[in-house]
């Protein structure tokens, strides 16, 4: 399913618009942590990540997992320096006001799945 | 063997990572494997974390690449670590509340170091530090190897030395030693900026003898055919005839063709957007040579010139090209054409007289809208800055709402070609106003050939020289003053450090650099 679509059917709030070629990203695996190491290990490729975590590191860990999204949950939002690095990563990121386990079902419901599924 | 060292301090969570993306930018340059280039980033990211999570005395990461493999050593005055196989079970971990809080901690470092690796040892004593080494096997990302052909001519006789070439050049491909312009052929794009700064023509394009000796049809560039004042369309036509032809045949019914093409394939929306138009072959070069990971982005179809010679491929046809990429891209498809291009400012050449000798045309005034401005989700982009400008939006993904690209190297698209006369802004206007814009009625092709990474900017084919080089570039490019002067023959001084690694200059060439003595005593 495209990131467009995910984020528009799940209320996600854009915070990265610079980044609006990866709305067409077909995004089909996803990942939820908020350990770093963690995603690093096992979050796919071209993946989205849901996670708590909101700053500097988690673009560093995206863009080294080569992730295409992260959804803060818990309507958490980053710093605008954050913001910044994103957009030059060419990383797109979302908020969301719903937490972890919420936004993972409905993700699952859309035909996201994990790493097994 | 190339040696890389950095400095990592304890608590600094905001300026970590940068040894690991540094360290990427290094594997990239030599052509490292995609899937390889990013185990090593993670197991030295992993690695650079724990010594900013754990050693209050920071440490130090030190990168070797040689052949075929990357060996990382960091090294930290840290606490140590009191039982090293419990540290290397997943979940094992002693970090702060503070690091915990910002997601690690997570006790999979080292694990995480150990999976993508390909060797890896932990030696740690309490009280000292630790000791965490890793290697990572490379493999050479694979890219077409062969040499770009080039149809960009040097008259060596006709160079004044000016240098204007070397500034005007999009991939700095232009050396000027030894009273000549030199091209590297590995970086030229074939496009016409070095034609149109060089005053003395020393860098053009020439014919082979004969090349216009007429047959069964004449493809033109609206520019030609708009290039002899007031004369029509019409007129022009008959003129290059006259020349051998039995038809003349304007190449823009190709041009409009591909553009139709390009917007509908954009609109389908299963191509990448934007979408890139492959219409002027330049542009082409330039992303196979700089913007690899744009090649998705280009529309798998043929540029206008070699439609045409697809479509006229049972007649005789000689094809007045306006630039060196058309011919190129001519000569690409079809090996046995060389003696079917001709230059587009020969044959203006050839028609000249016989206009001049016709009464002079009282001019139609037709207003015309600017050239690729019919469709409104079509974005042109003419000049090589400008060009530049965009791909790199592209590729950073800065370009929302656009659709379709058309890019031109030359200024205002072909007609701004320097091997015609006429101004690029007046001939379009003239080509509306000799009523030549009428809607054309060609077809557009799939491309016969695929587009392909070249390898321009990577040091050596073989990954072990390539690193070596890369040591050494690093070394000459500290060693010159930085101050892109030219008088080297260089357009800056990095190229002249490039130059020097690949052995196609010396150090002696800069007139500011220091003696080595000098140097090491400061």
């Amino acid at each position: 399913m495209r990131l467009e679509d995910i984020a528009r059917e799940l209320g996600f709030t854009e915070l990265t618009p610079e980044v609006s070629g990866a709305r067409d990203t077909d995004i089909d695996r996803g990942y939820a942590s908020d350990l770093l190491s963690d995603v690093l290990a096992h979050a796919p490729e071209g993946g989205l990540l849901v996670t708590l975590q909101v700053h500097l590191n988690v673009i560093a860990v995206a863009s080294h997992a080569e992730l295409a999204a992260v959804v803060f949950a818990g309507s958490r939002t980053p710093e605008d320096d954050v913001l910044a690095k994103a957009a030059a990563e060419g990383l797109a990121l979302y908020s969301s006001p719903a937490d972890t386990f919420d936004i993972v079902g409905r993700l699952y419901a859309l035909g996201v799945k994990g790493n097994h599924a | 063997m190339e040696h890389l060292v950095y400095d990592i301090r304890c608590g600094d969570f905001t300026g970590a990572g940068a040894a690991s993306r540094d360290l990427k930018q290094h594997l990239k340059r030599i052509g490292a494997e995609s899937d390889a280039v990013r185990r090593a980033m993670i197991a030295a990211y992993e690695a650079e974390m724990n010594v900013v999570i754990h050693a209050e005395g920071g440490g130090r990461l030190e990168a070797a690449v040689s052949d075929g493999q990357l060996d990382v050593d960091v090294v930290d005055q840290g606490p140590g670590i009191a039982d090293v196989p419990s540290a290397m079970r997943e979940g094992w971990s002693t970090a702060s509340a503070e690091a915990r809080a910002l997601g690690f901690g997570a006790g999979m470092g080292l694990p995480n170091i150990l999976r993508n690796s390909d060797r890896m040892d932990v030696t740690s004593a309490l009280g000292t530090g630790t000791r965490v080494s890793f290697s990572v096997a490379l493999r050479p990302e694979a890219t077409d190897q062969g040499a770009r052909p080039s149809s960009l001519g040097v008259i060596a006789e006709l160079c004044k030395e000016c240098r204007h070439c070397l500034v005007a050049c999009p991939t700095a491909a232009i050396r000027v030693r030894q009273a000549r312009p030199d091209v590297l052929d590995h970086l030229c794009i074939d496009c016409t900026a070095c034609i149109g700064a060089c005053g003395p023509r020393a860098l053009t394009m020439t014919d082979a003898p004969g090349a216009l000796g007429g047959g069964d049809v004449l493809v033109v560039p609206p520019a030609l055919l708009a290039g002899f004042g007031e004369h029509p369309v019409a007129a022009v036509v008959e003129e290059l005839r006259g020349l051998g032809y039995e038809e003349v045949l304007s190449v823009h019914r190709y041009e409009d063709a591909l553009r139709r093409a390009v917007i509908d394939l954009a609109a389908t929306g299963d191509a990448p957007a934007p979408l890139i138009s492959p219409a002027c072959p330049a542009v082409v070069n330039l992303i196979e040579v700089k913007f690899p990971s744009l090649l998705d982005h280009l529309a798998p179809l043929a540029s206008p010139w070699e439609a045409a010679q697809l479509a006229l491929d049972d007649r005789s046809a000689t094809f007045a090209v306006s630039c060196p990429s058309q011919r190129t891209a001519l000569l690409a498809q079809r090996p046995t054409a060389q003696r079917d291009t001709v230059t587009a400012g020969a044959v203006r050449e050839a028609a000249l007289p016989r206009l001049a000798a016709r009464a002079p045309h009282v001019a139609a005034t037709a207003a015309s809208a600017p050239r690729g401005c019919g469709a409104d989700d079509l974005l042109v982009v003419t000049g090589v800055q400008h060009v530049l400008a965009v791909l790199e939006a592209v590729e950073d993904d800065r370009l929302p709402g656009v659709s379709a690209i058309e890019p031109y190297i030359c200024d205002g698209g072909c007609f701004g070609t320097p091997l015609l006369t006429e101004d690029a802004s007046v001939a379009a206007w003239r080509w509306g106003a000799v009523g030549g814009d009428a809607p054309g009625d060609g077809a557009s092709s799939a491309r016969t050939r695929p587009y392909r990474a070249r390898p321009g900017i990577r040091l050596d084919a073989d990954m072990a020289v390539a690193i070596q080089k890369l040591t050494r570039l690093d070394a000459e490019t500290r060693a010159l003053p930085g101050r892109d002067c030219g008088v080297c023959g260089a357009p800056t001084c990095a190229a002249l450090a490039e130059d020097i690694v690949m052995e196609r200059a010396t150090r002696a060439l800069c007139p500011y650099v220091r003696p080595v003595e000098e140097e090491s005593a400061t």
